[in-house]
This record gives structure tokens, C-alpha cells and sequence, in this order.
């Protein structure tokens, strides 16, 4: 009996210590910068302001949002096509140096971002794609080896016996994919597209580096931006911190699922 | 992992290889252009004596004579191991303590898990100011929550001995959460037979952990500690909004030291050499970690 209390204790602390620092963004955007030295960090503003939203909402942070959703959907758009193309071709395919060339993705999975940054930096430098929209996204359109790599184990998991019929009623390749696998990969589809998703929104060092001007700004960069102005405005920071929250935590709440699901989807379960 | 029979049924004809190579294509130029390429470009830039402004010079070995000599790079090297040694092992333990408690048929366990995934997706430029809105000396949750029982908390990111604690406890906090998702999938693959063998054969519970557990969570350990290594060399995000580096150069990392070598001093070259250092360094701790769980990995139990 008390094991079991325990058991929920400590569940119930660990839950806590997950969200508070959610819950701080929320408490702290709504304060004013004389709430936020008078009254305990934990407890809300009373009254609480919209002061902080409205102050980056009425300026260019909107512009900034923009930049982000259109960079997280051609990212996101780009990783889905060409990875279902290159995982069923690597699944499903049969062409000469099919395998060489999928062990060839995998080891590039070992090479660390960090390590290409400066070179993906000086070859659109060469390319003349420094502070541009195709500079921005281009390294991550095309999808990802790790990527390709969950969606061809899902397609080989899916029974041969399915394309088989199609097959012989003469569909090639492309039909068979679009009309069969398709439909049968929304799973694994949903769980690439939300990894993307989060991954591209958070991003913040290839952005850093390759833009510079408002007109490719993402919201990473806006907020780490905050930082630098006068004095310590974590009122001001934490409205920014909401506002790019907001979408990821919506995005959990509706598409859980597929965030547990990225553990079965790597053949470990 | 050799080709499946599934593999092998992609009878498509002379067409099928057409198809095969079509549908690669794309993926293939992203993966040469930006991928294989930027490696070759490293290495090669790393011989070279290259400011941006000026042309490139071949300088041969000299980047390297230089980086043996540099006692501050050599300094980033130790505070980005100390920093993976700080937060790997906790949030592993971490993550398999959560995994053990969840899979004891908790009630609401589905919420629970969900919650504990949440700081996963947090963006880490936010996270990492929220963050140091809760360690900040006036004011901040911690020491706000610490002066309750009495105790004054320091001045953790301005005190070099504990800004890179604190920053390694964002990462605890970030990551133990998702890792816990791949244990608890693990732990459920366990048959239950293979627990009541042991239980009737009088080994206690710890034994049961270390012997039966433990063992056969091994290609689940060796995913959580490979990604999570390779991760925690690469700190930068955090570090950037929190610390810049500092105090004193306590959490100046490698990744951090790359990033001002080459964007703050344009020195290219030398930033390139650093660059390969840190390759060097992940794929020696990856290869290392693929051989101490490859003798110990049995598969196939169920």
C-alpha cells in the first residue's frame, strides 16, 4: 500500500518537474516587469497584462511566425515526398547498388550537424545563397537519411502479397505506391511529419547562420534576439517563448500518438 | 541486416531498376551536395589558412601543430566531456527509473507517459531562457523555492562551478522524458516468462533487474546512449542563450568554439580543424560504444 503511494509520489514529481517550466513561460508572459520583481515567480500576475503579447505581436513578430510556418512546411512537405520515394526505391526496388548505396545513407547518419555547418555555410556562400530562402532550406529539403531510413523499415514490414496482385494486373511502381502503400503508411507518415515538424520550428543554428536580414528571420532567432536587449525583460522573453511553444504544444496534444509511435517505428520496440 | 525476403519480391522488370534510381535521385543529390560533400569539404579546409577576406592558402599540417598547442580548444574538448558525462548517465538512469515505475500497471499511465515526453518537443532557445529565468540569483524559481527552507542558492550561471551543471540539467530535463519511451517499449518486449523463471528460481529483484533486464534491454540501451552522445557533443543552443560560454570559459564547448571561430574571427581554416577534431572525437565514442554492446547484444528472445 504505501509502495504504491510512493510509486505515485514519485510519478506525480516527475510530472511536475516536466511541466513547470511550461507552466513558468505562461505565468511570467502575462506579468508586467514590476509583477515580475514583486511577486513570487510561481504565483500568476494579479491583474495579469497582454502588455508583452501585444508589444511583439504589434511589432514584427508576426512576420517572424510567417517565416517560421512557411520554413517548417516546405521542410516538412520536402522530407515527406522524397523520402517515401527514396525508402520505397530502397524497400521495394530492385536496381544495381541498391545496397551499397543504403549503407551509404546509413554511415552518413554518424556525420554530426555540427561538423557541416561551416561548409554547407561556404558552399551557399559559393552558390550566392547566403540570407536567401533556398539557402535556408535547401540542406533539409531533400530528405533526411534517418528519415529514409525509418520509412523503408516500415515499408518492409508492410507483406509483399499486398503489391502483388497490382502487380500482375500490370501497375507500375509509382501506381503501386500511391495507391497502395500510401493509404497504408498515414502511420508512419504522421510520425516522420511531426518529427520534421518539431525539428525545423526548433532549429536554430543553420538559421543563425545563413540568415541575417527581417525577410527570412525565424522565430528562434527572434527570440534569442530578445535576450540581447537592455536589462533582464523575461516577461518580454517568455511572451516570445509562448508564442513559439503554443504550436508544439498543440501539435502533442492532437498528434501524441505519432510522437510515442517514433519509438516503434524505429525497430526497437 | 540483410535484404528480406520482402526485399526480394520487387520483381518490377527492366523498368523496376529505371523507377528504383528515378525515386533515389533527389534524396541522393541532397545527401552528396549537402552531406558528403561539406565532410570533404572540412577536411580539406583544414589544411588550408583561409580569413574569408583573403584567398585560402595551403598551410599543410600547420592548423593541427597549432590545435596540439591550444590550450583553450584543449580546454573546450574537457568541458564538453565533463558536460556529456554530466547529463548522459543522469538521463539515462533517469529515463530507466521512469521506465521501471510506468511499467508496474500504473493507473493513468498513458498520461503520465505523455506528460514526462512534453519537455521533449520544448524549442531549446526557449527552454534555454526559461531556464535561466528559473536559476536567476534575484527572483528565480530555484533560489526562490531554496530560500523557503533556508538555504540561499548561488549565483548558478555567473559561478563557474555550477553554470555547467546547470546547463547540463536543461539537457536532463529535455531528454530523459523521450528516452524513457524507448526503455518502457523495451521493457514491454520482455517476455514475463523470462521474470517468473527468475523469480522462481529465488533471485531478488535487483538480480532479476541486472541479470534478466538489464541484458536484454541491450539494443535499447545502445540506441538511447548512441543518439544521446552524439547529441550532447554537439551542445550549442542552450550554451548560446544561457551562458555564451562563460563564466571564465567554464561552459565554453567545443560546438560553441567552432561557431566564434568561424563566424566571429572568420578564421575558416582553423574552424574547419576544430570541426574535424569533434568528428573525430563522436566517431571514436560511436564505434567504441558499437563494439561494447555488440559482444554483449543477444537477439531474437521472443
Amino acid at each position: 500500500m504505501t509502495k504504491r503511494t510512493l510509486l505515485y509520489a514519485a510519478l506525480a514529481v516527475g510530472a511536475f518537474l516536466s511541466v513547470f517550466p511550461y507552466l513558468l513561460v505562461v505565468l511570467t508572459a502575462f506579468k508586467t516587469r514590476t509583477q515580475l520583481n514583486s511577486t513570487p515567480p510561481w504565483l500568476p500576475a494579479m491583474p495579469p497584462t497582454t502588455a508583452n503579447l501585444a508589444e511583439l505581436l504589434g511589432g514584427d513578430f508576426p512576420h517572424y511566425i510567417a517565416n517560421t510556418l512557411l520554413m517548417t512546411a516546405a521542410l516538412t512537405a520536402g522530407q515527406l515526398v522524397f523520402t517515401t520515394f527514396a525508402a520505397y526505391a530502397f524497400a521495394r526496388l530492385r536496381f544495381r547498388g541498391r545496397e551499397g548505396l543504403f549503407w551509404l545513407y546509413v554511415a552518413t547518419m554518424m556525420v554530426p550537424g555540427a561538423v557541416t555547418v561551416i561548409p554547407l555555410f561556404l558552399i551557399m556562400r559559393q552558390l550566392g545563397l547566403v540570407n536567401t530562402w533556398w539557402g535556408l532550406l535547401l540542406p533539409y529539403l531533400l530528405g533526411t537519411p534517418y528519415g529514409i531510413f525509418l520509412m523503408r523499415q516500415f515499408f518492409r514490414g508492410l507483406p509483399a502479397s499486398l503489391e502483388e496482385a497490382a502487380r500482375i494486373d500490370g501497375a507500375g511502381p509509382l501506381k503501386i505506391l500511391l495507391r497502395i502503400l500510401l493509404p497504408l503508411s498515414r502511420p508512419a507518415l504522421g510520425t516522420l511529419a511531426i518529427i520534421t515538424v518539431i525539428s525545423s520550428w526548433n532549429n536554430f543554428l543553420w538559421p543563425l547562420i545563413i540568415t541575417s536580414g527581417d525577410d527570412t528571420k525565424v522565430i528562434t532567432v527572434a527570440i534569442a534576439g530578445l535576450k540581447g536587449g537592455i536589462g533582464v525583460d523575461y516577461n518580454l522573453m517568455m511572451a516570445g517563448g509562448l508564442i513559439a511553444l503554443v504550436p508544439m504544444v498543440a501539435i502533442f496534444v492532437f498528434f501524441q500518438r505519432y510522437i510515442i509511435r517514433s519509438v516503434v517505428l524505429t525497430g526497437l520496440k | 541486416m540483410t535484404a528480406d525476403p520482402a526485399g526480394r519480391t520487387g520483381r518490377t522488370g527492366r523498368s523496376g531498376a529505371w523507377y528504383g534510381y528515378l525515386f533515389v535521385t533527389p534524396s541522393l543529390l541532397g545527401v552528396a551536395a549537402f552531406l558528403l560533400l561539406p565532410v570533404l569539404i572540412v577536411l580539406g579546409l583544414s589544411f588550408f589558412d583561409w580569413k574569408l577576406l583573403s584567398d585560402p592558402m595551403f598551410a599543410g599540417l600547420e592548423n593541427y601543430r597549432r590545435l596540439a598547442d591550444d590550450g583553450a580548444a584543449w580546454h573546450s574538448v574537457w568541458v564538453t566531456v565533463l558536460y556529456v558525462l554530466l547529463c548522459v548517465p543522469l538521463q539515462t538512469v533517469l529515463a530507466m527509473i521512469l521506465a521501471l515505475l510506468l511499467n508496474q500497471r500504473v493507473r493513468g499511465m498513458r498520461y503520465y507517459r505523455a506528460l514526462f515526453v512534453v519537455p521533449w518537443m520544448a524549442t531549446p532557445i526557449v527552454m534555454g531562457l526559461t531556464w535561466n529565468w528559473i536559476f536567476d540569483p534575484r527572483g528565480g524559481a530555484l533560489n526562490g523555492a531554496l530560500s523557503l527552507i533556508g538555504v540561499t542558492g548561488p549565483d548558478w550561471l555567473s559561478d563557474p562551478a555550477w553554470a555547467l551543471p546547470a546547463v547540463a540539467l536543461v539537457n536532463v530535463w529535455q531528454h530523459t522524458g523521450y528516452n524513457m519511451l524507448f526503455f518502457l517499449a523495451g521493457l514491454q518486449g520482455i517476455p514475463s516468462e523470462l521474470h517468473d523463471a527468475a523469480a522462481t528460481d529465488g533471485a531478488t529483484p535487483v538480480q532479476r533487474f541486472f541479470r534478466v533486464t538489464l541484458p536484454l534491454l541491450n539494443p535499447t540501451m545502445f540506441f538511447v546512449t548512441v543518439t544521446n552522445l552524439i547529441g550532447a557533443f554537439q551542445i550549442f543552443d542552450t550554451i548560446f542563450v544561457m551562458t555564451d560560454g562563460g563564466p571564465s570559459g567554464s561552459t565554453d564547448v567545443i560546438n560553441f568554439r567552432i561557431y566564434n571561430t568561424a563566424f566571429k574571427d572568420f578564421d575558416f581554416g582553423y574552424a574547419s580543424t576544430l570541426s574535424m577534431l569533434l568528428f573525430v572525437i563522436i566517431l571514436v565514442v560511436t564505434l567504441a560504444q558499437v563494439r561494447f554492446f555488440g559482444k554483449r547484444t543477444t537477439y531474437d528472445l521472443s
